[in-house]
Order: C-alpha cells, then sequence, then structure tokens
C-alpha cells in the first residue's frame, strides 16, 4: 500500500515537476533536490534496507557502502562445519541489487561518520554524503573480558561468528582432529548474535563427527545458565548424538576468565580445560563503525526510537540489525530483515515530510539438529509503549512432541527460508 | 524487476483510508504488515523455493481463509498458526489483500515430463471440475496451483492424503486418499508445467 500510495506521490511530484518549469523552476533545482540515503552495511539489514527504500520511492538516490564485495551468510554457515554445505553456497555479491532496483554498491571501508556535515568518510578520503543514513555494522567482539583472548588467538581458537576465512579455518581444524578428540565451544554471555547458534553448532559438528570421528566429544563451556530453545536442543542432541554434547552451565563452572591458546587450555572459575580444538565465541558488542561513529550507549549497543531506528544520540542516523537495541527482537538474521523494512518505511516517509507509519516486525529463526531433525523459534512483535514487544499468545517454539514428518518438514523450511530471505536481500 | 498490477481505483481509496488511519490510531498499513512475509516467501511473495509456497498474486479471498484457518489451528501448519496468531482478523484481511495484488510468478524448474504427462491424466479424471485451465483458474475457495513449487503441493496433496475424508474439501480428501506416492508426485509436477 506504501508502495502504491508512493506511485501516486510520484504522479503528483511529476505533475508538480511540470507547473513548476512552467512557472519557471529550472530541471537544475529538481536535480539536486533528489534525496540522498547512504547504507553502511550490506548484510542482512543494510540489504534489506536499501532495496526496500527503493522499492517504495525510486527518486531516492540509494548508495550500498561495504567493505567487502561480496557477503558470506553466517545463518547456514554451522552447515558448513559440519560438512553438509559449501561457503560459496552462502555468498552473494550486489549485481542484482544494482540491476534490479537501482541501489549503487559502493566496495569501501567507512572510517568515520560526521553527523554534523551529514558525510560518512571512506578510504582515499572519500566522502559521501546524505539526507539520512542508515548503519547495519552487524558485531564486534569485546576482547577486554578474558585475558589472553585478542584477535593474534583468533587463529588459533576461532571464533567462526563471522562467516567467511573464520569458518573456514574452523572447519579445518575439525577435519584435522583425531577420533577421540574434545572439542569445546565456549558460548556467550546475553546479548550476542544468533541466541540458538552455539547449540546449533554443536549439533552440526556431532553430525559430522558422529559419521567420522564417532569417538570424540563436543563440550559447551556457557557463560549462561540457560540458552534458547533449550529443551528441544537438549532433547535432540541425546536423540542424534547419544552422550556425544555435554553442557556445562555457568552456574556448574563454565564461566571462562582466561584462554592460554599455546597450550589450547581454557581457564574456568573452577577448572582448567584442554582441547584438541576450541571455538571461543567472546562477548560481543555493536559493530566497529557505530562505536566509532559515537553510536553507542554504556552497554555497547545502540539506542534507537523503537518505531523508526533512528538513533537516539545523532539524528537522521538509522541504526539496524544486531548493532541495535530492539527491544524483545534477539539478534538475528530474520530480526534484521524485518528492522530492515520498518526502517525503510520511515526513512521515505521522513524524506516525504510525512510522519513515520506504524510499525510490525516478525523474527523466525530455524536450528538444524540433523539433515531430518529441525526445530524453529517464531514471534510477531508490536510497538508498545515505544518499546518493541511480542504479541502475547503468538509465536513460540516447535512443540516437543512433533512428530518425524514435521521434524523433517522443519529441515525443508529452514532451507526454504535461506533461499527467499537470500533472495529477498540480493535479487 | 516485475511490474506491479494496475491498482484498481476502490483499492486505492480504501488503501488511503487505511494509511490515513495507520497515521492517526497506530493501525499498520497492508505493505507494512506483508513485507514481513517475505523472509520466508520472497519478496512480494514471489518465492524462490522449494518448500515455501508461492503466495503472490493469489486470490484474496483463498489467502484470507489459510491465514485464518492457520490461526484458529483447522489448518495444520509447523510454523504459519504460530505467526498468524500474532494478527488480527483485519490485519490478516490486509495481508491477504496486499499480497493477491502482487503479480504471480511461477517457479522456474522445469517440469519432469513423464511425470507430468502422468499427472495430466489424473486431472483430467479427478482434479479439472475444480481446477480449471490446467490449475491456472482460481477462485475463492481455488487456489492456483500451475507453476507453483512442487515441494509444496506434493508436502500439501501428502498432507491432505494422511487426512483422508478429513481433508477439506472432502471430495478432494477422497480423490487424493486413492493416490500413490510415484502419482502425488505426478500431480505437483502436472501442475508445475502448467505455468
Amino acid at each position: 500500500m506504501a508502495a502504491m500510495k508512493r506511485r501516486d506521490f510520484v504522479k503528483a511530484a511529476g505533475a508538480a515537476a511540470v507547473l513548476g518549469s512552467l512557472g519557471g523552476v529550472s530541471s537544475l533545482t529538481l536535480a539536486q533536490s533528489k534525496k540522498r540515503v547512504v547504507v553502511v552495511g550490506g548484510g542482512y539489514g543494510g540489504a534489506i534496507a536499501a532495496k526496500y527504500i527503493r522499492m517504495a520511492d525510486p527518486t531516492i538516490d540509494v548508495r550500498l557502502i561495504d567493505q567487502n564485495s561480496r557477503f558470506v551468510s553466517c545463518p547456514l554457515s554451522n552447515e558448513v562445519l559440519g560438512g553438509e554445505r559449501d561457503i560459496a553456497s552462502l555468498t552473494f555479491g550486489y549485481s542484482d541489487l544494482s540491476a534490479n532496483h537501482g541501489v549503487r554498491f559502493v566496495n569501501n571501508e567507512i572510517l568515520e561518520i560526521n553527523p554534523e556535515k551529514n558525510y560518512v568518510l571512506g578510504n582515499g578520503n572519500l566522502k559521501y554524503f546524505y539526507d539520512k543514513l542508515v548503519v547495519s555494522p552487524g558485531i564486534s567482539f569485546d576482547f577486554d573480558q578474558v585475558t589472553g583472548y585478542d584477535e593474534a588467538a583468533t587463529k588459533v581458537m576461532p571464533h567462526a561468528w563471522k562467516a567467511g576465512p573464520q569458518t573456514l579455518l574452523l572447519r579445518k581444524q575439525l577435519e584435522a582432529m583425531p577420533d577421540g578428540g574434545v572439542f569445546y565451544i565456549v558460548a556467550p554471555p546475553n546479548p550476542f548474535r544468533c541466541p540458538p547458534g552455539p547449540y546449533e553448532r554443536a549439533a552440526q559438528v556431532a553430525h559430522y563427527f558422529k559419521n567420522h570421528k564417532p569417538k570424540s566429544k563436543i563440550i559447551i563451556l556457557d557463560a549462561k545458565d540457560k540458552f534458547s530453545k533449550q529443551g528441544l536442543f537438549t532433547q535432540g542432541w541425546k536423540m542424534h548424538y547419544g552422550d556425544m554434547i555435554q553442557w556445562v552451565s555457568g552456574a556448574e563452572g563454565g564461566i571462562i576468565d582466561e584462554v592460554d591458546p599455546a597450550s589450547m587450555t581454557l581457564i574456568g572459575q573452577v577448572d582448567e580445560f584442554k582441547g584438541d580444538v576450541v571455538n571461543f565465541i567472546p562477548a560481543q558488542k555493536a559493530g566497529k563503525l557505530a562505536h566509532v561513529g559515537g553510536l553507542t550507549d554504556e552497554s555497547g549497543w545502540c539506542p534507537v526510537d523503537q518505531k523508526t531506528f533512528e538513533s537516539s544520540i545523532h539524528k537522521d542516523i538509522h541504526v539496524i540489525g544486531d548493532a541495535s537495541i530492539a527491544g524483545k527482537m534477539p539478534k538475528s538474521g530474520y530480526a534484521a530483515n524485518s528492522q530492515g523494512k520498518v526502517c525503510a518505511a520511515a526513512v521515505v516517509a521522513a524524506l516525504n515530510g510525512k510522519p513515520a507509519p506504524e510499525p510490525s516486525y516478525v523474527n523466525t529463526c530455524y536450528s538444524i539438529i540433523a539433515p531430518d531433525h529441525g526445530i524453529s523459534v517464531a514471534a510477531v512483535y508490536q510497538l508498545k509503549d515505544g518499546t518493541i514487544q511480542g504479541v502475547e499468545g503468538a509465536g513460540g517454539l516447535s512443540p516437543m512432541d512433533a512428530s518425524e514428518r514435521t521434524r523433517a518438514l522443519e529441515v525443508e523450511y529452514a532451507l526454504g527460508w535461506f533461499k527467499n530471505i537470500a533472495a529477498d536481500m540480493f535479487t | 524487476m516485475k511490474k506491479r498490477k494496475t491498482v484498481f481505483p476502490a483499492a486505492v481509496i480504501a488503501g488511503i483510508m487505511l494509511t490515513g488511519l495507520a497515521q492517526a490510531g497506530g493501525v499498520r498499513s497492508p505493505s507494512m504488515l506483508a513485507n514481513t512475509c517475505a523472509g520466508c516467501h520472497g519478496t512480494n511473495g514471489a518465492s524462490a523455493g522449494d518448500y515455501m509456497p508461492i503466495i503472490g498474486g493469489m486470490e484474496k479471498e483463498y489467502l484470507y481463509t489459510s491465514l485464518s484457518e492457520y490461526k484458529s489451528g483447522e489448518r495444520d501448519s509447523t510454523i504459519m498458526g504460530r505467526i498468524a496468531k500474532g494478527y488480527s482478523d483485519q490485519e490478516l484481511k490486509a495481508i491477504a489483500s496486499y499480497i493477491a495484488r502482487q503479480p504471480w510468478v511461477s517457479s522456474p524448474l522445469q517440469a519432469d515430463s513423464k511425470l507430468a504427462a502422468m499427472g495430466k491424466a489424473i486431472h483430467e479424471e479427478k482434479c479439472k471440475t475444480c481446477h480449471e485451465e490446467g490449475g491456472r483458474l482460481q477462485e475463492d475457495e481455488t487456489p492456483r496451483l500451475a507453476g507453483q513449487w512442487p515441494d509444496y503441493t506434493l508436502v500439501f496433496l501428502e498432507d491432505c492424503r494422511a487426512k483422508g475424508e478429513r481433508c477439506e474439501p472432502r471430495k478432494m480428501g477422497k480423490r487424493v486418499m486413492e493416490l500413490s506416492d510415484e502419482e502425488l508426485k505426478a500431480m505437483a509436477h502436472y501442475y508445475l508445467s502448467e505455468k
């Protein structure tokens, strides 16, 4: 409906332009009045915001800027670790987004935001001016919380929490691990990207071990005392992998204070653990650009008006996806997609001098426990008292007593979800 | 990309009225509501596959009935029931209208010609009185089948067969009950071939 209204607006604007030029307004003035949106970060949030702004109002000039020319999806990258999927199948370019929607893609790293003069600065001293800026910077890691885990340690104990070389490194280590080895996953404290991710990862790696290294063990050392879809994961792990996966809660000694990559040791509050392969997923905060641009608060994340995703700190800068503080929404790909659309509608409305529309948001997260066993969590959200809240009576988890057919179908839907959300982003 | 269908004046008026309300009293616009579906069903409901049905361009009444039945639990689902419960009936209607106005974009898959031929024979005998024009015709209670992703059609038929006479409409349940796995697959490929 917004699109339709938009078209009417464009017609009206066209008519005004005709009248205007008759009245003496030069076409040059009109060209200069073209509104400019810059989107930084071309993932689940940013690519969607860029596309949906253009879909709603093709008169707006939209640049999408990312430091990488290709995007690698974090969702489904656990399947690469399990050996079920090639990373190429998770890798996307921006050419269709440009060709189909007129989004101008720029491959550059943004180093600075100037909120007073409304530009972002990239390498080569290039400035990109905006009327509205959308930032979708994802996450960065808080290396201060654990002694010994730093950039260098990521090469030995990969986090694999940003898909790409880190995913491939961890996969290589798992392949090289002898049968009977111990694989540790250190799961981060809340809030973090993809709440079910570490537990799906355990299942995917167990699937690989079961077929290739059946004497091996997987131990999750958790900073938390409970986790997403816990009942469903625990049931699924047992069903498919017996006792291969062990979970240690924070209270039971799962909290890790220090690591020693040289000896592959994790030092906890109670015990020390030595692993053959260690996947260390650090505590997280908003992506680097959010910090550089002064968009974060003391929590390390970005406070926003949850109706529009406009920063509470800087006017005309919107922050979406994992980096934003978005009420009850988790830091997930679907949430970022949904936020990208709400933000796009708000940006288009603002640039046309209209109030922000009432938002609607959804999240859906699938986890694949085995090739024939999928589970999901879903939620529908609304804005209530200024914050994003779940609609009561809606959403929730897959049932514990789901039939074999339902569990198998949820895997197909997980794969279908990925095809469609990727198409929504990149075509 | 794809061109949108021409919008009818009545819909334009209704749309303006709805949007007007949205600004005044917190009503969410049809596009705002419907865009959240695209994460699973593709932009404007043009699904990229395989088990996710194409919904863009389906008949409004059929979409609304499906959503209502997901909400009430009358229609089985893995996740749609959980999602549909998050909307009022009026919102489900708005979602259905918006998605119905989008163009139908058939699956680009090539049908298996042998299966499609087998499916055509079954269609002629059992299905065509309701699913006219090779499944292209759609009415309030009859979804478009032509060009649909075959994995989705197959799941729907398997569910219907498992329910037998409890499958709605009953006469369809009775007919689908008699079909083998291969015949169901043939039906899915036949309708794919009619895009």
